[in-house]
């Protein structure tokens, strides 16, 4: 190994190891949450605490908007209640005159049930367990509603957060795949892991997918 | 020596997969990108008559519907009660979806099928595992789903591994621990932050 080499082969092991620590615990939540959401089975009717907030200020026309538009008046209400989080949707149900807002964050989820003629909120709470907030946060903020996901902040910055593990992941994997390639005794064995790794996968993808 | 070996064999042999996980992950955080888009398109329905179903329950007489019409895929079912004398369920897997409504009195089951391409069938690989922890009453009835979910499970413990192998790595390195404490605790309150510091 030349200089250049020298300086490349330190410069990648040492960001290898860097960036690697710093995207552990991601993959640590990323990986034991796939066991809970692979096996796990949780009651969501058990209520950990239902409130009734009287005196509601239900913003005007929010029985007729839609969309992101519904989901920014939502949040007023919310607010209202003491609710924070991600809004999943705004649910108006005309004839009774009701609004029902499920909002989810790490830890809690939330129903806020409006009754727009009365002026009353019932808020309905569901303390979850540790693993069932990874969980929530491995799917989020997910592909579905994608017009409504990330109205809140921390929703958003989860997003980044995500993003960047994926990015810090993929470097590991090529750095780490370079790292390996510089150690000629081990290239055979590891070539043949490669291989069946690409097998497994390949099995697989035939059997789901074709 | 044999952890590092423990460590790059690992991360080898999941390598193909990581970059399958990452790569759909990063789809399903961006559904607005053209590559995120899985068409739901339906072909044409058809009806087909069926034989006396066999079963004493309503997934048993759906499972014997599947095989009288030679589907595969695992059986999706509505949360609502099925009304009398019908059962309407999905049958799916990452490339087809299709919607059965059948009348069991006349005998004849309604077909509508969704075909996906590879690329979108290789994005639903990455949530595709028959069950949902917020679903009661659904589980995993196909045998190639339960093999798909262990080779999660054995990716997700794979690298589970790794990191603790990391761990143990990064420390023997006595000129590199407080430079990858900095690091290592960096990640950890940020990641924590968003999983207890929220709660």
């Amino acid at each position: 190994m030349n200089g250049a080499g020298k300086t490349l082969y330190r410069w990648t092991r040492d960001l290898h190891l860097y960036l690697g620590l710093f995207v552990s615990p991601f993959l640590v939540a990323f990986a034991v949450s796939v066991f809970f959401l692979n096996h796990a089975k949780v009651d969501t009717s058990a209520v950990s605490s239902i409130a009734t907030v009287r005196d509601i200020a239900v913003p005007a026309g929010m029985e007729r908007t839609q969309g992101r538009e519904a989901v920014d008046l939502a949040r007023k209400i919310v607010d209202q209640v003491g609710v924070t989080g991600e809004i999943g949707f705004v649910r108006y149900l005309g004839k009774e005159r009701r609004l029902v807002i499920p909002v989810s964050r790490p830890g809690v989820e939330t129903v806020v049930d409006v009754d727009v003629s009365k002026r009353t909120a019932v808020v309905s709470r569901r303390i979850t367990s540790v693993m069932e907030s990874i969980a929530y946060l491995h799917k989020s903020p997910g592909p579905h509603n994608a017009v409504l996901r990330g109205n809140w902040f921390w929703t958003r910055v989860w997003k980044w957060l995500t993003d960047g593990t994926v990015y810090l992941l993929l470097f590991s994997s090529v750095s780490g795949l370079y790292l390996w390639l510089t150690i000629r005794a081990e290239r055979r064995v590891g070539l043949v892991l490669l291989g069946a790794g690409a097998m497994t996968f390949v099995a697989f993808l035939y059997g789901l997918a074709i | 020596m044999w952890n590092r070996q423990v460590h790059y064999y690992l991360g080898l042999y999941f390598f193909v997969s990581l970059w399958l996980f990452s790569l759909t992950g990063l789809l399903l955080n961006h559904p607005q990108w053209a590559l995120s888009r899985i068409p739901n398109d339906a072909n044409p329905e058809y009806a087909i008559a069926i034989e006396p179903t066999s079963g004493d329950t309503d997934l048993a007489r759906a499972r014997d519907i599947v095989r009288q019409l030679g589907l595969k895929g695992e059986i999706d079912w509505p949360q609502s009660a099925q009304a009398p004398g019908r059962l309407d369920f999905n049958v799916t897997f990452p490339k087809r979806a299709m919607q059965l409504s059948v009348d069991l009195r006349e005998g004849r089951a309604t077909v509508r099928q969704i075909d996906r391409s590879l690329w979108s069938a290789v994005r639903i690989t990455h949530t595709f595992s028959g069950s949902r922890y917020n679903t009661p009453g659904m589980y995993r009835d196909w045998l190639l789903t339960s093999m798909w979910v262990t080779a999660m499970d054995a990716l997700a413990a794979g690298l589970l591994i790794m990191v603790i192998g990391s761990y143990y790595m990064w420390y023997q390195l006595k000129t590199k621990r407080a430079s990858g404490w900095i690091a290592l605790v960096a990640g950890f309150l940020s990641c924590g932050w968003i999983v207890f510091g929220l709660a």
